[in-house]
């Protein structure tokens, strides 16, 4: 104790605020401790209760598998249920027969829980003998070089932070060396009435410290400094006698609520203010509370897992209290009923101090490896709650420097937006604004409820944040295929336009053809041929109008080249359903449109009925297949070509056939002049031509047909040829 | 007052309550009220009962039409610490229904018609001295004059009879009522006279230096410091208060000292250790961070140095207070503490 704290503690006998200048966190506060009640006695022997309820689940995390049935016979130390999953990914700890005896049932027991839960726990009833496994873990007794060796270790042992949190300790572990670089002690054990860690450093200082060098050994830490309140003078002579040969700094704290608090500890003993996003481990510091280590250390030196721990019975209702190394599943009941009760036990036993404790629903609920008091106060009458005064008491005490009365008076008035705005979730719920509020309202209560009442407007938030990005993608993917339609569209004009350039040179070169083209052209022809003659089917209709199918054919040539990959694969994307029948029904009505309007321009007598003809097909599903029908039987094409993907390019080349022999009646007429126009004019031109020049198009058509016809034997023998097969 | 069992942690508390609270302001003003008997008479006693009577009917009568338990709420001394404020403010012998229409309305308009303790924005005792200050101004201005000046301060008879009639038989009122020093000091600087000259010309410091009036906010600064010392109010209200008022009067004294008065005068005449102590430190309409009530104090002060320099009252507390009661939210809002892990 240094200068300046004599100087606070003579201070603080006349003024007793001064108190607050000792340590270096906000507010907090002086409660009764009444722990000389337990302190004054010796550690009891152990007591083996009728029976051991264990749950599985004891921590943070999932419940763990029984892997023994009932009637099973087991030693102390016996793997009595394994960790459910994947320990890595879900915490899960195993636990361990606290004794040997018979597991007598499986069943479901209320737990030591706030809100009284249930849970499956396996109730072992003891022989007596108290038989054990030596070495259960099969340790050989060398200490583990690295974290993930402890780890393995602390995982088998089944151990948990005793201190109150109960995170499985391996998983709090990182699994690099060296990331630790100041390992931290807990021995403040800040809250009233409880004495068990005051006892144990008494009793086993040198447990701790070894475990304390063990862990820091494996995770690579330079320092280790352990924190004791200073109204433990017996605790902190023993663990400095212990560690006196070691680098273990032993830190006295001021005694002040709740020093014990894991940031409020971490601050006193490094000055480091954990910032409000990240865990301890994050900044290089890990935290273990005394009784943690002291397990450590006898399941790495001894292979002793995690059976029993030093509890406090203590409390005003009890006449003799004391500390005992009680085994894991001990009622609470048999506890208290041994440290005999000035009355009869018929208030709610606490688990845990009063200031941070909770009344367990059943006074036979289990021991856990959490449980590290049970406390017997009757219950006192008190005040009535009054409206707040807005007195700042509450302020004044908080350790995380809240605005406890804001934050109530938004939860009150269940404006929870507000209340998280005023950071309620780095409330540690340590409870001194309660035990100072002059209007007695039960502030933390309220906290409590906000903090659930906000997770569940988040987690409805996120579910309406979901539903909506659904709509969302689900307007985003109409949009893209909209989108893709158009592109591909664009696309196909785009290779049309390329199409139609290349024939200009080429279409009298480069007489090869592709089925696909082939017979997309000869349907589209047919289709077309079909339209002028009113729709009339005809089966010889082949030679009937050999210019507009050679047309076609030699568009379809260059534009299936061109465009068959690219076409082909957009349409196959939409054509999953692989339907090629419909896809051959669309293509011929599409054509057929096509067509209509071409013969239209061209002022076709039999435009009118092609044209009503087509709607009705098109309009009505009944219809469709004598549309189906016609189109098939004018173009001759087999139903045989059924890939979709043919399907699809066929259809692509079909389009572009058709658009490609109009393009070439206009870009024909001016053939000569304009030849090797760049093809973006001749996207004008052709959005230009469109009313202006139907005799342009008849000329072309002319052309187009005379050209057609020089070639028109081998031609026309060689579709039929493709189309038939 | 015994109810329900505590449901949830802590199951433990330091026994502070309202009630204790209230309790322990009022022994805080003992002192003064003391002080007051001593100097002035009876007077501040026999309104101090009236005001008592009037609370017990008025919290009687709102707390059952506002369908609230009377018991606790009757009990949690906040009227008590309310009245006790109020009397301190109107002359020792103000006739009787001004005391009681005065306390009648603060706790009325102050505390009940906005939904009981702890909801009032506004001070409830200065709400029922501002109304008291605009309805009956002259009553208000006509203060016993201390013993400095009688001689011997009327006996509570006496008292009594000026309170509760208006008069003594056979002897004159003006004997013994005059202005307060802060009127003296204003009546002086309208008449052309000198701060200095006002100060100098009454006989106002008589009783080892210190005026009566002097005494009577000594005696509220001990009870101050013993709330202080025990926790019952914040450092931050009088600090703040009495810190930025004695800086700004050191201020314009050191610029002008035949217009403005000196700081022991400031601080020592009027309501100065009363608000410091007794009326601003009310929790419910102060502000409550700690910065939060530094800021609301320092305008306190410079309000009430401004009003009773340039405004139309003598004594600018009840106004200054009001005003301020006013920018809490605000006041809270801007200044809320960094909380523990975050960055500001
Ligand atoms: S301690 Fe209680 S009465 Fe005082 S401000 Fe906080 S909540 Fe209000
Ligand atoms: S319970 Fe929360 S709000 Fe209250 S003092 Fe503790 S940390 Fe602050």
């Amino acid at each position: 104790m240094n200068f300046f704290m004599l100087v606070v503690k003579q201070l603080s006998k006349i003024y007793p605020s001064a108190k607050r200048w000792a340590y270096r966190f906000h507010g907090g506060v002086f409660p009764r401790y009444n722990k000389s009640l337990s302190a004054s006695q010796p550690i009891r022997p152990q007591l083996i209760p009728e029976k051991l309820i264990l749950p599985l689940q004891q921590q943070v995390g999932l419940p763990a598998c029984p892997i023994v049935q009932v009637g099973d016979k087991v030693k102390k130390n016996q793997l009595l249920a394994k960790p459910s999953k994947d320990p890595q990914k879900a915490l899960s700890v195993p636990i361990h027969a606290p004794t040997s005896g018979t597991i007598i049932a499986i069943e479901e027991a209320t737990l030591a829980h706030p809100s009284g839960l249930e849970g499956v726990c396996i109730i072992l009833q003891p022989d007596g003998a108290n038989q054990a496994i030596e070495n259960a873990l099969e340790v050989d007794g060398s200490l583990p070089k690295t974290p993930v060796e402890l780890k393995s270790v602390l995982l088998k042992s089944g151990i948990v932070g005793m201190g109150g949190a109960g995170f499985p300790t391996y998983a709090k572990l990182p699994n690099e060396r060296g990331r630790i670089h100041t390992l931290l002690i807990n021995g403040a054990e800040c809250e009233p009435f409880i004495t068990c860690d005051d006892l144990l450093m008494q009793t086993q200082a040198e447990a701790i410290i070894k475990g304390a060098l063990l862990t820091a050994e494996a995770l690579g830490a330079e320092r280790i400094i352990c924190g004791i309140e200073t109204n433990k003078p017996a605790a902190i002579q023993a663990m400095k006698k212990a560690a006196a040969s070691t680098s273990v700094e032993i830190k006295e704290v001021a005694t002040v609520y709740p020093m014990g608090g894991q940031k409020q500890l971490t601050l006193e003993l490094t000055g480091i203010e954990t910032p409000h996003d990240s865990h301890a481990v994050d900044i290089g510091l890990l935290m273990m509370n005394v009784a943690t280590l002291t397990a450590i250390y006898r399941a790495v030196s001894l292979g002793d897992p995690l059976t029993s721990r030093l509890v406090t019975v203590s409390g005003l209702g009890l006449e003799k209290p004391f500390n005992m190394d009680v085994m894991i599943g001990t009622p609470f009941n048999s506890l208290a009923q041994a440290a005999k009760p000035k009355v009869k036990l018929d208030y709610p036993l606490v688990m845990g101090g009063p200031m941070m404790g909770f009344q367990v629903k059943s006074n036979e609920v289990p021991v856990l490896k959490t449980t590290n008091c049970v406390l017997a106060n009757p219950p006192e009458p008190v005040d009535m709650q009054m409206p707040c005064i807005r007195c700042g008491e509450c302020m004044d005490v908080c350790p995380v420097n809240l605005l406890p009365q804001q934050m109530y008076w938004y939860s009150q008035a269940h404006e929870f937006d507000k209340v998280e705005k005023l950071q309620v979730f780095d409330c540690i719920e340590c409870g001194c604004c309660s035990y100072v509020c002059p209007s007695h309202i039960p502030l933390v209560q309220y906290y409590r409820h906000a903090k659930s009442e906000i997770k569940a407007i988040h987690a409805e938030e996120k579910a309406v944040e979901l539903a909506k990005q659904r709509h969302e993608f689900k307007l985003a993917r109409i949009e893209r295929e909209k989108q893709e339609r158009e592109a591909r569209l664009k696309a196909k004009k785009e290779a049309v336009k390329q199409a139609a350039a290349k024939t200009e040179d080429s279409s009298e070169k480069t007489p090869a053809k592709k089925a696909a083209g082939a017979a997309a052209a000869a349907r589209a022809a047919a289709a077309k041929r079909a339209m002028q003659k009113g729709n009339k089917p005809s089966s010889g209709s082949d030679k009937a109008m050999p210019s507009a199918r050679l047309k076609a054919i030699e568009a379809a040539k260059k534009a299936a080249q061109n465009s068959e990959l690219e076409a082909g694969s957009t349409a196959s994307m939409k054509s999953s359903t692989g339907d090629a029948k419909s896809k051959a029904r669309q293509a011929a009505q599409k054509a057929a449109q096509k067509r209509a309007q071409k013969v239209k321009a061209q002022s076709e007598p039999a435009n009118k009925d092609a044209k009503t003809n087509l709607k009705s097909e098109s309009s009505s599903p009944t219809k469709e297949p004598s549309a189906e029908a016609i189109s098939l039987d004018l173009t001759q094409t087999s139903e045989a070509t059924t890939a979709s993907k043919k399907e699809a390019a066929r259809k692509a080349a079909m389009q572009a056939a058709r658009a490609a022999a109009k393009k070439r009646k206009v870009s024909s007429s001016d053939h000569q002049v304009s030849s090797d126009k760049p093809s973006g004019e001749r996207s004008d031109n052709q959005t230009h031509q469109q009313d202006e020049n139907s005799d342009k198009r008849q000329k072309a058509m002319e052309a187009a047909r005379k050209r057609a016809k020089q070639r028109q034997a081998e031609k026309n023998q060689a579709a039929d040829n493709q189309e038939n097969t | 007052m015994s109810q329900s069992i505590l449901s949830s942690s802590p199951y433990t508390h330091n026994n502070q309550s309202v009630r204790k609270v209230m309790l322990q302001v009022q022994i805080a003003a003992l002192p003064a009220l003391i002080a007051h008997i001593y100097l002035f008479g009876f007077g501040i006693a026999i309104q101090w009962m009236l005001a008592v009577a009037t609370a017990l009917v008025v919290e009687y009568v709102m707390l059952k039409l506002r369908g609230r338990p009377v018991l606790p709420f009757i009990s949690d001394m906040s009227a008590l610490i309310t009245i006790t404020g109020l009397v301190f403010c109107i002359p020792p012998e103000a006739p009787w229904w001004v005391i009681v229409t005065g306390s009648a309305f603060a706790l009325t308009f102050g505390k009940h018609l906005y939904g009981g303790l702890g909801y009032n924005p506004f001070n409830p005792a200065m709400l029922g001295y501002a109304f008291l200050l605009i309805s009956f101004p002259v009553q208000m201005t006509q203060w016993a004059l201390p013993i400095e000046y009688t001689g011997e301060a009327l006996n509570l008879l006496q008292s009594a009879q000026v309170i509760f009639t208006g008069q003594i038989p056979g002897l004159s009122m003006d004997m013994y009522t005059g202005a307060t020093p802060l009127n003296e000091v204003r009546n002086g600087l309208s008449q052309g006279l000198s701060v200095q000259d006002t100060l100098n010309n009454s006989a106002l410091s008589s009783l080892w230096g210190l005026s009566s009036w002097g005494w009577i906010n000594v005696a509220f600064l001990l009870g101050g410091v013993w709330m202080i010392y025990s926790g019952v109010i914040s450092w931050q209200y009088p600090v703040g208060f009495l810190g930025s008022l004695a800086a700004i009067s050191l201020l314009f004294n050191q610029i002008d000292p035949a217009t403005y008065p000196p700081v022991d005068f400031v601080l020592l005449t009027g309501g100065t250790m009363l608000a410091a102590f007794f009326i601003i430190t009310d929790p419910v309409t102060a502000s409550t961070t700690p910065r939060g009530k530094l800021i609301y104090a320092c305008g306190i002060g410079i309000l009430v140095y401004v009003i009773r320099n340039w405004g139309a009252f003598p004594d600018g507390i009840a106004f200054a207070i009001l005003l301020m009661n006013i920018a809490v939210p605000l006041i809270d809002q801007y200044t809320q503490p960094r909380v523990f892990g975050h960055n500001r």
